[in-house]
C-alpha cells in the first residue's frame, strides 16, 4: 500500500474536487486521485451555466425550480434528491462567487442569470460561455489553497473490497508505469460520463465511464443506465458541444425550409423546450429530409455581434475552428449528439451507495435529480451541491472510523490480470472495437429506439466483449503508456453499453430520453415510473430489478412545452 | 427512424505525411520518424495523431481530452511553434504537401515522445499564491457586487486554460529557468486585478522579486502562440504598472522604465548615459565606466551636458498627461476591455469561412530578440 487516506476521491472535476474541499474542512486527510490534471477535467467543457434560484434576473424560488426539474426529468427524477439541489443551490453559488468564480454580471452587479430550456425563470447563472471552465479553474484554486494532495495521471483500475468494505483503488500511474495501491477509509467517485460510447458526443475522450464500470465490478447497482441525453446542439462531424446558452440568448432553429420548425413540436417554449423535445424534432426533420446535410441551422445572427462576442465569444471561435463558420454571418450547422448520462451510480442523497465507505457524485451518480432527461444547466449544479454532500458525509463517516486494510491477495490479483493482459503479443488492438461500439450504440440506442434494434445492439455488444478478451496492447513501456489504460477504458465501456441495453429493452414506454414512437410511444406511468437498477451477476451477466420513483409533492402530469 | 451520423459537408479524404520527434524516457532514444496517413479532410493534428496511434504505433504517447480547445491537454510544437492539437486543423498544410514537424512543448522536461513534466510549470502558478484573498472567511448571504466593467478587467486572465503553449516559447525562461513565466504571472494578474482581492500590494511584492515580472524580455512569443487569446504579456504589462503605481520599483527593471517615461518626459528623447545610474545607481555605473568610454569614442553616445531636447517635447509630454489622465480607464483599459476572442476579425467580406490554419506551414520561428 502506497499511502492511506480518510477520503480518497477518483476524479477531480467539479464533483470531486468540491467533494475534496468540504472533507479537507470537516477535518479529514483527503487526497484526489485523477487520470488527467484536474484543470483537464471535462466539467471544463459545461459552457451555459448554472441553476440557483438567484432571483437575480426576476423572480424566482427554489420550490418553481424544484417542479421545472421534476417535470423536465418527465418524473422520474427522485422529488426529494430534486428538493435538496434546489434548495441548497443558490447557497453553494454564492460560496462559488465568494471563492472567486468570475461570473458575468446584471447591471447592478449580481450574477447574471439567462433562460434556458424547460425553465420557469431566468435562473441559469453564468460566466459568458465558459461556465465550466471558470468553476473548473476556482475549484483548483482552492484545492491548491488548501494543499491538497492530487495522484495526478493515476488511472482508477480497482476498487479494493475488505471486510464488506471499500477501502481504497488500484490504479496504474501513467508518469512512472506501474500499479500502485492507495488504501481509505472512504471512497468517492466523481470520474463523469461516459459519452465515449457513441461516436458523435460532446464528451472528451476521458469520458468512459470508470466511476460507473468501478463500482459495478464491486456490486453496486447502476440505476436509469438507458437515460443517455442527446443534446440539440453539437457541431458535425465529431460532436463539439454548442451551447443551450444561445438559444438562452435568443438563437432560432431552422429547417432547410428556413422554417422554425420547433413550432410544430413545442409551440409555447419553442427553442427552450427542454432538450429531449428538441433533440427528437431535429431527428424527425433530418430523417423526413428537411435537413441541411443531415443537420439543421443554428441561427444567431439577428443577435447582432456585440451580443455574440460578449456571451458567446466561446461558441464563434468553436464554431469557426470546426465548422469554418462565423455565426456572426451565417447560421451554424447542428445536430443531436450524446451528451449527459443521466443514469449512473446508484446513492442516496449522501451520495452513498449500497457499499459501505464507497460513494458517488456528479454525473457519474445517479441520486436521481435528472430522472430521464437533465434540464440544461442542472448538472454543474448538481456537481457542486452533491460534490459537498458526499464529501461532508465521507469525511464524517472516515473521522469516526479508523481502519484501513488493502489485502495482499487484491493487490496479487491485479497484478497477476494485468501481467497476462501485458503478455499478449497475438490478436487484435482495440481501436476497431472501441470504433464498432461508438458507431453501433449511435445507430441502434440513439436518440429514437426501437425492440429489434435494442436487440440486435446487445448482440453486437456480446461480440465486442468476446473481440475485447483477446485484445493486444502494443505499448509494453513503463511511461505514459496510455495504450494500456486506453484498452482499460474500453473494457469498462463495454461494460456499461451491455447494461443500457438490459436496462433499454426493459423499459417499454417513451420517457424523457428513451424514445420508442414505434412500439411504445406513450409514458406508462402505471409500469414504468420507476427506476431500472443493473447488477451482475456471479457470471458478469447483467439482472435487472426496478424500484418506485420518490414522489413527495408533484404527481405526474403530461408533460408539455 | 434512426439516428445517422452524417458525413461532414462535402467530406472527403486528404492524404498527408507528417515527422514526430518520438523520445523514450527508458532507453534515451530519440528519433524523427515520419508517418503518413489517409485521414477526413476535417482532421485535425491530434485526429492525425490518434490515427497514427490506432493503426500504426501503439507507443506513440501524448495527452488529449476535450478535443475542443478547453482542457488544455494537447499542447506540442508543430514546426518549431507551440500549437494546441486539437485546434489546428491540417486540411490546407495537406493540400501544400508540406511535412510537418512534431516536437514537444519546449521549457519543459520531456517524459515520452510528445508528453512533458507539466510540474515545473504547476509549481510556477502555485508560487503566484493561486486563489482569491478576499480578506475573509466566512461566506456572506449573497453574493458581491462587482459590475461587468470591473470583471471585464481579468477577462483574458480568466481565459487561461493552463496548457502551456506560452511558457513552452518563452525566451526568458530558456535563459533563466527559474523565471515565473508568462502563465504563472497572468493567473497572477488574474487576482491583482480582480477588485475582490484584499492582496494586490502583497502579490506585487512577489511578482517583484527576482525571477519575476522584470526578468520578461518582451519578446511577445507568448502573447502569439497563446491559443486562447490570453496575452500574458500584457497581463506582465499590466502588473509591472501596477506595482508602480503602487511604489513598488525597488527592482531595476521598475527603475529602468521609470527612467524612460521621465527621460521622455522632459526632453522629448531617451537619455541613454543617464539610464545606467538611474537604474542600477551610480557605484554599480561607475563600474561600467570603462564600457562607457568605449561607446563614447567611437560616437555612440551624446555628451550628457547640455541636455539636448527635443524640437517637439511638447508631444511627448501631452501624451504623457494624457496617460496620467486616463489611468486605468485609458492605456490600460484598452488592453483590459478588449475581448480577447473579438480579436477574430470580422468584415462583411470577410463574412464567411475562414480555413486557414494557424501556423503557415514551413514557417520557422523567428530568432529570439535581445
Amino acid at each position: 500500500m502506497e499511502a492511506k487516506h480518510d477520503v480518497l476521491i477518483v476524479g477531480a472535476g467539479c464533483a470531486g474536487m468540491r467533494a475534496a474541499i468540504e472533507a479537507f474542512d470537516a477535518g479529514a486527510d483527503v487526497a484526489l486521485l485523477s487520470k488527467i490534471h484536474p484543470v483537464r477535467s471535462h466539467s471544463g467543457a459545461a459552457e451555459g451555466g448554472i441553476n440557483a434560484a438567484l432571483g437575480n434576473a426576476s423572480e424566482d424560488d427554489p420550490e418553481t425550480h424544484a417542479f421545472d426539474t421534476v417535470k423536465g426529468s418527465d418524473y422520474l427524477g427522485d422529488q426529494d434528491a430534486i428538493q435538496i439541489l434546489c434548495d441548497e443551490a443558490p447557497g453553494d453559488v454564492y460560496q462559488l462567487e465568494h471563492w472567486g468564480a468570475v461570473f458575468s454580471r446584471t447591471e447592478d452587479g449580481r450574477i447574471a442569470q439567462r433562460p434556458f430550456g424547460a425553465a420557469g425563470a431566468p435562473r441559469t447563472a453564468y460566466a459568458a460561455d465558459i461556465t465550466g471552465h471558470v468553476l473548473v479553474h476556482v475549484l483548483y484554486e482552492q484545492v491548491m489553497k488548501r494543499e491538497i494532495p492530487a495522484y495526478e495521471e493515476y488511472f482508477a483500475w480497482k476498487l479494493v473490497m475488505n471486510d464488506d468494505r471499500c477501502q481504497g483503488v488500484i490504479a496504474w500511474d501513467l508518469l512512472k508505469g506501474g500499479l500502485k495501491s492507495i488504501g481509505a477509509k472512504t471512497v468517492i467517485l466523481a470520474t463523469g460520463g461516459a459519452g465515449r460510447l457513441y461516436v458523435g458526443t460532446t464528451n472528451a475522450y476521458s469520458c468512459t465511464g470508470d466511476g460507473m464500470a468501478l463500482a459495478l465490478d464491486v456490486g453496486v447497482p447502476l440505476k436509469d443506465m438507458e437515460m443517455m441525453q442527446f443534446h440539440p446542439t453539437t457541431l458535425a462531424p465529431t460532436g463539439v458541444l454548442i451551447t443551450e446558452g444561445c438559444r438562452g440568448e435568443g438563437a432560432y432553429l431552422l429547417n432547410s425550409e428556413n422554417d422554425r420548425f420547433l413550432k410544430r413540436y413545442a409551440p409555447n417554449a419553442m427553442e427552450l423546450a427542454s432538450r429531449d423535445v428538441i433533440s427528437r424534432a431535429e431527428q424527425t426533420e433530418i430523417d423526413e429530409g428537411r435537413g441541411v446535410d443531415g443537420n439543421v441551422l443554428l441561427d444567431l445572427r439577428h443577435l447582432g455581434p456585440d451580443r455574440i462576442l460578449e456571451r458567446l465569444h466561446g461558441t464563434r471561435e468553436l464554431s469557426m475552428t470546426f465548422a469554418g463558420v462565423d455565426p456572426i454571418y451565417e447560421p451554424i450547422p447542428v445536430r443531436p449528439g450524446a451528451h449527459y448520462h443521466m443514469g449512473g451510480v446508484d446513492t442516496d442523497v449522501w451520495g452513498l451507495t449500497n457499499v459501505e465507505g464507497l460513494y458517488a457524485a456528479g454525473e457519474c451518480a445517479c441520486v436521481s435529480v435528472h430522472g430521464a432527461n437533465r434540464l440544461g444547466g442542472n448538472a454543474l449544479m448538481e456537481t457542486i451541491t452533491y460534490g459537498k454532500r458526499a464529501g461532508r458525509h465521507a469525511a464524517e463517516w472516515a473521522l469516526a472510523n479508523t481502519t484501513v486494510e488493502v489485502p495482499p491477495s487484491t493487490e496479487a490479483d491485479a497484478q497477476r490480470e494485468l501481467k497476462q493482459l501485458l503478455a499478449r503479443t497475438q490478436g487484435e488492438r482495440p481501436w476497431k472495437i472501441r470504433d464498432e461500439l461508438a458507431q453501433t450504440m449511435h445507430e441502434n440506442f440513439g436518440v429514437f429506439r426501437r425492440e429489434d434494434q435494442m436487440d440486435r445492439q446487445g448482440e453486437i455488444v456480446a461480440a465486442l466483449r468476446e473481440r475485447f478478451e483477446r485484445v493486444v496492447v502494443e505499448d509494453k513501456g513503463h511511461v505514459f503508456n496510455n495504450d494500456l489504460t486506453q484498452a482499460l477504458e474500453l473494457g469498462f465501456l463495454l461494460e456499461l453499453a451491455q447494461c443500457m441495453v438490459v436496462a433499454g429493452i426493459a423499459r417499454k414506454e417513451s420517457r424523457g430520453a428513451h424514445a420508442r414512437p414505434s412500439d411504445f410511444p406513450d409514458r406508462d406511468d402505471e409500469h414504468y415510473m420507476k427506476h431500472t437498477l443493473v447488477m451482475l451477476d456471479d457470471d458478469g451477466r447483467p439482472e435487472l430489478e426496478w424500484r418506485d420513483v420518490t414522489v413527495t409533492k408533484w404527481q405526474p402530469q403530461e408533460r408539455k412545452y | 427512424m434512426s439516428t445517422h451520423i452524417a458525413p461532414a459537408p462535402g467530406s472527403s479524404t486528404i492524404e498527408l505525411a507528417l515527422k514526430i520527434w518520438r523520445y523514450d524516457a527508458e532507453t534515451g532514444e530519440k528519433e524523427l520518424k515520419r508517418y503518413e496517413v489517409e485521414a477526413p479532410d476535417w482532421v485535425t493534428l491530434l485526429d492525425v495523431l490518434d490515427i497514427v496511434k490506432d493503426q500504426q504505433d501503439g507507443t506513440l504517447a501524448y495527452r488529449k481530452s476535450c478535443r475542443m480547445m478547453i482542457c488544455g491537454s494537447c499542447g506540442m510544437r508543430m514546426d518549431g511553434a507551440a500549437v494546441l492539437a486539437c485546434k489546428t486543423r491540417m486540411y490546407d498544410i495537406a493540400k501544400s504537401g508540406h511535412e510537418p514537424v512534431i516536437s514537444p512543448m519546449g521549457n519543459l522536461p520531456v517524459l515520452k515522445d510528445l508528453v512533458v513534466d507539466m510540474n515545473p510549470f504547476w509549481g510556477k502558478v502555485r508560487a503566484v499564491k493561486p486563489w482569491l484573498d478576499p480578506g475573509y472567511d466566512e461566506v456572506a448571504e449573497k453574493e458581491r457586487i462587482v459590475s461587468q466593467q470591473q470583471m471585464n478587467v481579468i477577462h483574458k486572465e480568466a481565459l487561461c486554460i493552463m496548457c502551456g503553449c506560452c511558457v513552452s516559447e518563452c525566451n526568458s525562461m530558456e535563459s533563466d529557468p527559474e523565471f515565473l513565466g508568462p502563465a504563472a504571472l497572468a493567473k497572477g494578474m488574474r487576482f491583482v486585478g480582480d477588485v475582490r482581492d484584499e492582496d494586490d500590494v502583497e502579490r506585487l511584492n512577489t511578482y517583484n522579486e527576482e525571477h519575476g515580472i522584470w526578468d520578461c524580455t518582451r519578446c511577445y512569443f507568448c502573447n502569439e502562440r497563446c491559443p486562447k487569446g490570453v496575452d500574458p504579456r500584457d497581463a506582465i504589462a499590466k502588473l509591472g504598472a501596477e506595482s508602480i503605481k503602487q511604489g513598488i520599483d525597488h527592482d531595476m527593471g521598475a527603475k529602468h522604465a521609470k527612467w524612460f517615461v521621465r527621460s521622455a518626459m522632459t526632453t522629448g528623447w531617451l537619455r541613454e548615459t543617464e539610464l545606467v545610474p538611474k537604474t542600477q545607481g551610480v557605484i554599480s555605473a561607475i563600474k561600467q565606466t570603462k564600457f562607457a568610454l568605449g561607446l563614447a569614442k567611437r560616437g555612440k553616445v551624446p555628451p550628457p551636458f547640455p541636455p539636448h531636447v527635443a524640437e517637439r517635447v511638447g508631444e511627448a509630454r501631452a501624451l504623457y498627461n494624457l496617460v496620467k489622465e486616463q489611468g486605468r480607464e485609458g492605456a490600460l483599459g484598452i488592453v483590459q476591455g478588449e475581448h480577447a476572442l473579438g480579436r477574430i476579425e470580422f468584415t462583411e467580406e470577410a463574412g464567411a469561412r475562414e480555413n486557414a490554419p494557424e501556423i503557415q506551414p514551413g514557417v520557422e520561428p523567428p530568432p529570439a530578440e535581445g
